[in-house]
């Protein structure tokens, strides 16, 4: 673990680690720890995908306190590894007039549209960070045959509920936005509601699964919008 | 309350920002220049996070419909009320009707117009401040109506001789990823004057570029007041508004101090960087 004092008020924690499952639980595990901890001595905890920001409130406690106490923190691999994980399960319609990108991409990857979809939909992803817009979820990692580079050309109309793929990664674009991944499909949730105790149904360290739905199904779930639904794994 | 006849160029609400949502990816938003804002509600006894107009470059026409006590601080703008010439930093009485006209700012971007008792708008996620996609709108618009606390006691108005300046040293830290920098960049870092490029709530771009001897990062944690230096050699002030993660190495991290004084600087005008310890 390194530590870095940013400014007055901030600090960072980073994991010289490979990136992927183990690692995120790892970090999700650590803000929990953390914020269990400390409570509201820290302003905020933000988890991002090899290391986590700490805001402090300077007026209680100073950041030397806190770094103290923080490189007290033994967490048992035990612990996490074993953790039970919210794992959030996912419709996406990859009809191609959702998944505008879906062409393309089969010809740069030389795979079908249907092996992406497969690729796509058979993994369980973790919710690596959120950022960009407010609740844009960065998902990993997905499968090597899958990676590609952004669009040179970002498009600027991205749907809301866009499901994107770039370089090892999936996201979720949570309303409509400019943006440069490639569009495989999109999911008829609202995944963003400002009026929400929690305006994000999930968190860093969960866990995503898309699961395939025809067309007619996503205009179904659109007219009667439901809220995503989970399971513990 | 208070109509907006004209809005100005920019003219939004803000507090103090919006915290405990940025692993959701919502940004702290908030006052651009903190020491301006907080010393126009200590000048009305506010709460010194109360919600109030940041006014950038040009500034609103607003009515008042209710005589309430405002106070201006921050950049110099050339400002009436009903015609005649007010005072910047200190506490303004107002009667209904009376008509409020901020102009253009002669010294300084942005000035701070605070109202007794606060600005009254929707909270959204535990902050008033505008931000595009959680607010209703990111700016002020003609004919748009603020309210405020019609019903706060009396106060005990402070006055505060407080003067107005510029500064063009912008103080920094090392960043996390400082040592990705060789000489020669770190040299045309703190040799050379920066002049300021487009810019608004969310970062500040530089003209001036450095040698860049680095590529990008795993998307990391960046907060107001991080440098962060681009494949190209562009030089990007992250604001207030600014996003939570980014990509780009984080060379240097503003001063709190500077942050501040860096938001009343203008396209075209010149910083230069001073780093501390």
């Amino acid at each position: 673990m390194n530590y870095f004092i940013l400014n007055e008020d901030s600090f960072l924690i980073s994991w010289n680690e490979e990136l992927g499952s183990d690692l995120t639980q790892k970090i999700s595990f650590f803000k929990h720890e953390v914020e269990h901890r400390f409570g509201s001595l820290i302003i905020e905890c933000v988890q991002s995908i090899n290391s986590i920001l700490i805001k402090v409130d300077i007026n209680e406690i100073s950041i030397d306190q806190t770094l103290k106490k923080i490189k007290n923190i033994k967490i048992n691999p035990k612990a996490y590894l074993n953790r039970k994980n919210k794992l959030w399960e996912i419709p996406v319609c990859y009809d191609e007039n959702f998944g505008f990108d879906l062409q393309n991409l089969s010809n740069s990857l030389s795979i079908s549209k249907n092996q992406i979809i497969e690729l796509h939909k058979s993994k369980v992803y973790d919710l690596l960070s959120m950022g960009f817009l407010p609740g844009f979820l960065y998902l990993g990692l997905t499968d090597n045959k899958l990676y590609c580079e952004r669009k040179n050309n970002p498009s600027m109309n991205i749907s809301k509920g866009s499901i994107g793929l770039a370089l090892n990664q999936t996201c979720i674009y949570p309303r409509k936005s400019p943006g440069g991944w490639n569009i495989i499909g999109n999911s008829p949730i609202n995944f963003f509601d400002i009026n929400s105790k929690n305006p994000c149904f999930a968190t860093p360290g969960d866990k995503i699964k898309f699961y395939e739905i025809s067309f007619s199904e996503h205009q179904n779930i659109k007219n009667k919008p439901k809220i995503p639904t989970y399971k513990i794994s | 309350m208070i109509k907006v006849v004209k809005s100005g160029l920019y003219t939004s609400i803000q507090d103090s920002g919006r915290f405990g949502y940025r692993s959701i990816g919502v940004p702290y938003s908030g006052f651009m220049d903190f020491k301006s804002a907080i010393l126009a509600n200590k000048i009305l006894n506010n709460s010194l996070d109360s919600a109030l107009l940041e006014i950038t470059l040009v500034g609103p026409v607003l009515k008042f419909d209710n005589p309430t006590t405002i106070s201006l601080t921050g950049a110099e703008f050339n400002s009436t009320i009903n015609n005649k010439l007010v005072e910047f930093y200190k506490p303004l009485n107002v009667s209904k009707g009376d008509i409020l006209e901020i102009n253009n700012s002669v010294n300084g971007a942005r000035c701070y117009l605070a109202v007794r008792g606060g600005i009254d708008s929707e909270t959204i996620l535990g902050s008033k401040s505008f931000y595009q996609g959680l607010t209703k709108s990111e700016i002020l618009k003609n004919n748009d109506i603020i309210r405020f606390n019609l019903h706060e006691k009396s106060h005990q108005y402070q006055n505060y001789y407080s003067r107005f300046s510029l500064n063009s040293s912008i103080e920094v830290m090392k960043g996390p990823e400082f040592k990705l920098l060789n000489k020669t960049s770190l040299n045309s870092f703190f040799n050379q004057n920066f002049t300021i490029g487009t810019n608004n709530r969310m970062a500040y771009n530089l003209v001036e570029t450095i040698q860049a001897s680095t590529n990008t990062i795993i998307s990391s944690p960046v907060i107001p007041g991080t440098i962060q230096l681009t494949p190209a050699g562009s030089i990007i002030i992250l604001h207030r508004d600014c996003q939570t993660n980014g990509g780009y190495p984080r060379i240097f991290q503003l001063t709190k101090q500077s942050l501040d004084n860096l938001s009343q600087l203008k396209s075209g005008e010149k910083i230069k960087f001073k780093l501390i310890s």
